[in-house]
């Protein structure tokens, strides 16, 4: 017991850790080094597109409070399981057809539906639908959704990039596997972090505050893309 | 999820995030994101530092700008039929080494200096071709103002990537 408990204390640090590297990156930004890279590339190039995907997802913050969100309230790992597969489908089916059918939709109003997703997932955790309506709207549903959303995000960011056509398929596999890969580590901390914190009753006494700052930093996301979407 | 909360709990933390939210859009976000700041906060916290003098013309990111021997790359857009320059501000003898290559096809260049405080127009070419990337150096003849127009004579818009380094104070687009 006592072995696990100071292993846990790792914990921290490496929250830090990823906390400051997320800051570091724009949500859905691209830094100056990537963008060079996916200019200049040409032909199928499966690990970098791997990397590209996986890091945006480990430095997408909006990506990682809605998993924050998801998985508040799921502690059996089946379910944990099936939601992220939910997440994980939606997200793919965009991607793909959203770049191979050059599908553009304004960068600045999918980022805001991503922070709606965000004040949703927070409302619904509080038990807000529930009261509301009387029933929680299906939150499979939700999720497959706004995992639909999110891969549209995705593929926005990609296509501004106006990828070169040969190989175009396997580069966007590679990312998309990437982007499972990230998605798979940055939920693993999160699980970890959530998990931890389940045991203390301090995760009680702080889930209603908890949901309630994820509903925040939505509508915060919401507010910044929408500025951004009518000043440009 | 709690199926018992009240309704006055539940509008209570919406109203509270949602406000928390304005205050840090306006007080923060928007000032460091977009230079929009309407109270002024921004510009005392000096958030709106990230929003200063961007070059015109194009996608650049310039890595630093300040430089004596580390290296700086920069990614340049000359649009479609147009050309850009780039310039560097180079003292006499000194040397600046280089490498660009365009993201597909040819591009017009013109590699020339300009002394600094000639007014009549001057200026010397070192040199000029049409290639899709190109590697070197050059010694400055005098003091001025040195670097490369483009043009780009194709139907598409064109990526630059410049790499650089040497004794200089970057000028930027022109």
């Amino acid at each position: 017991m006592s072995v696990k408990f100071k292993l846990s204390y790792l914990l921290y640090p490496l929250l830090l850790l990823m906390a400051l590297a997320s800051v570091e990156a724009f949500a859905h930004g691209v830094d100056s080094s990537t963008r060079n890279f996916l200019q200049n590339n040409s032909g199928v190039q499966i690990i970098p597109f791997m990397y590209i995907g996986a890091k945006h997802m480990v430095t997408g913050y909006d990506h990682l409070l809605f998993l924050v969100g998801v998985l508040f309230f799921l502690h059996r790992s089946k379910d944990v399981l099936l939601y992220v597969s939910m997440f994980t489908i939606g997200h793919s089916v965009t991607l793909m057809t959203g770049v191979l059918a050059n599908i553009q939709v304004n960068a600045y109003l999918i980022d805001a539906i991503i922070g709606l997703s965000v004040v949703y997932k927070g409302f619904d955790n509080l038990g807000g639908f529930k009261h509301f309506l009387g029933k929680q709207p299906d939150p499979k549903a939700a999720v497959l959704i706004f995992g639909l959303f999110h891969g549209f995000g995705l593929a926005t960011k990609i296509q501004e990039f106006q990828l070169p056509q040969e190989g175009l398929v396997a580069n966007l596999l590679a990312f998309n596997i990437g982007v499972e890969l990230g998605q798979f580590m940055a939920l693993l901390f999160i699980l970890l972090g959530i998990n931890y914190w389940r045991r203390h009753q301090s995760f009680n006494k702080f889930a209603k505050t908890t949901n309630t700052a994820l509903m925040s930093a939505g509508f915060m996301l919401v507010g910044m893309q929408l500025t951004g979407y009518f000043i440009n | 999820m709690e199926p018992n909360q009240e309704s006055r709990s539940l509008i209570k933390a919406s109203i509270i995030s949602f406000a928390i939210a304005i205050l840090a859009l306006v007080f923060f976000i928007l000032p460091a994101e977009y230079n929009l700041d309407p109270t002024g906060v921004g510009k005392q916290l000096g958030l709106t530092v990230f929003n200063g003098d961007t070059a015109a013309g194009g996608d650049s990111q310039i890595s630093n700008n300040q430089a004596s021997g580390e290296q700086n790359s920069v990614v340049l857009t000359v649009p479609a039929g147009k050309g850009i320059e780039y310039k560097l501000s180079v003292k006499q003898f000194k040397k600046v080494n280089y490498e660009w290559l365009t993201d597909g096809g040819e591009v017009y260049v013109d590699l020339h200096g300009e002394p600094a405080g000639d007014t009549t127009g001057y200026f010397e070419s070192y040199a000029i071709a049409t290639l899709p990337e190109m590697k070197g150096s050059f010694t400055a003849p005098f003091d001025g103002s040195h670097g490369w127009y483009w043009k780009n004579t194709s139907s598409k818009d064109m990526q630059i990537q410049l790499l650089f380094d040497g004794d200089y104070v970057i000028e930027g687009l022109k």
